[in-house]
C-alpha cells in the first residue's frame, strides 16, 4: 500500500499557517504598484495634459484671478480614479506620481479620497506701448 | 445577562451578503480572495452568507445599472437592521469610468445611505480588510455594543 502524500502531511503539521497577519503586521507592496496620487505642485504648469488623457474624468483645474497672476488649483479625485497611470505617463514635467499607498477609504468622519494642490501661475506683463511708436504707426 | 453575551458574540460573527451591481468582477475576485486562506477574514468572524437575510454586512459592488437598481434596493431592504453598507471600489462611488453612461443610474449614495466606501480600482485586498475592521466598529456603535 502506498501512501504518496504523507511525507506532505507530516511536514505540514510543523509548517506555519499560509494566512497573512495583516491589520497587525504590515505588508509591502510590489514594485511598479499604482496606488493613490502624489501631486508636486511645485512642477505643475497647468498644462491639463491629464485632465485631456484622463478617462475617468477624475482630474478638476480651477483658475481664479489674483493679484500676483492666476491661481491655479488641481484636484485628483481617487474616489473616481482607475489607476492607469496616463496622467503621470503623460505630465510632461512629471508633476504627478503613483505612490505605493493602498488604503483609501472614505466614511462619515473622514475623507482621504481627496488629493489637492494649488500653485501661481505669473502672467507675462502687459507690453507698454510708446507715444514715439503709436505715433509712428499712425503715419 | 444571556442577553449581554449574545449582543457581544453576535459582534464577533458579523456575516456579510456580496451584491454585485454591474461590476466588472475585478472587484468581486478581490473580496473572494478575503475569504481564502491567505487573507482569512474568519479570523474576524466574517463569513459569506446566501441569504441578505442573514446579514449585518453589505458590499456593494459595480456602478448602480438600471437593470441591476431595483433588483439591488430590493435585496438590501431585506437586510435587516442595524446594518452596514460598504462600496467597493471606485464604481459606486462614482460611477468610475461608467459615468454618463445611459444605462448606469448612478453612483450608489444616490439610492442607499453608504457608510463605509473602499478606493481602488479594484482594490487591494488589504484596503478592503481596513475598510471592513472600520464597518466593524460602525457596527458596534449602531447596535449599541461596548
Amino acid at each position: 500500500m502506498k501512501f504518496p502524500y504523507i511525507k506532505e502531511a507530516v511536514g505540514s503539521i510543523f509548517k506555519n499557517p499560509v494566512t497573512e497577519k495583516y491589520p497587525f503586521k504590515k505588508i509591502e507592496t510590489p514594485e511598479g504598484f499604482r496606488g493613490k496620487i502624489e501631486f508636486d505642485e511645485t512642477k505643475c504648469i497647468g498644462c491639463g495634459m491629464c485632465i485631456k488623457v484622463c478617462a475617468a474624468s477624475a482630474i478638476t483645474k480651477t483658475v481664479e484671478n489674483t493679484e500676483e497672476g492666476q491661481k491655479i488649483g488641481m484636484e485628483f479625485n481617487m474616489g473616481s480614479c482607475t489607476f492607469c497611470s496616463f496622467c503621470s505617463d503623460f505630465c510632461p514635467k512629471s508633476a504627478i506620481h503613483l505612490s505605493n499607498e493602498y488604503s483609501m477609504i472614505k466614511t462619515a468622519d473622514e475623507n482621504n479620497m481627496m488629493v489637492q494642490g494649488s500653485f501661481i501661475k505669473k502672467l507675462p506683463s502687459k507690453p507698454q506701448m510708446s507715444a514715439a511708436k503709436t505715433g509712428e504707426k499712425k503715419e | 445577562m444571556l442577553d449581554k453575551i449574545i449582543e457581544k458574540s453576535r459582534i464577533k460573527s458579523p456575516w456579510i451578503y456580496h451584491i454585485n451591481a454591474g461590476s466588472c468582477n475585478g472587484c468581486d475576485i478581490e473580496l473572494i480572495a478575503l475569504l481564502g486562506p491567505r487573507f482569512d477574514v474568519e479570523r474576524f468572524g466574517v463569513k459569506l452568507t446566501g441569504t441578505p437575510k442573514h446579514a449585518d454586512i453589505v458590499f456593494v459592488t459595480g456602478p448602480v445599472t438600471a437593470q441591476t437598481k431595483d433588483r439591488m434596493l430590493r435585496v438590501i431592504s431585506q437586510v435587516p437592521d442595524p446594518k452596514v453598507i460598504v462600496s467597493l471600489g471606485s464604481c459606486p462611488m462614482s460611477c468610475n469610468v461608467f459615468k454618463g453612461s445611459y444605462s448606469v443610474v448612478g453612483p450608489l449614495e444616490k439610492w442607499v445611505p453608504v457608510d463605509v466606501s473602499i478606493g481602488g480600482c479594484a482594490p487591494k485586498p488589504e484596503a478592503i480588510i481596513d475598510g471592513l475592521i472600520k464597518a466593524l466598529d460602525i457596527l458596534k456603535e449602531k447596535r449599541g455594543v461596548k
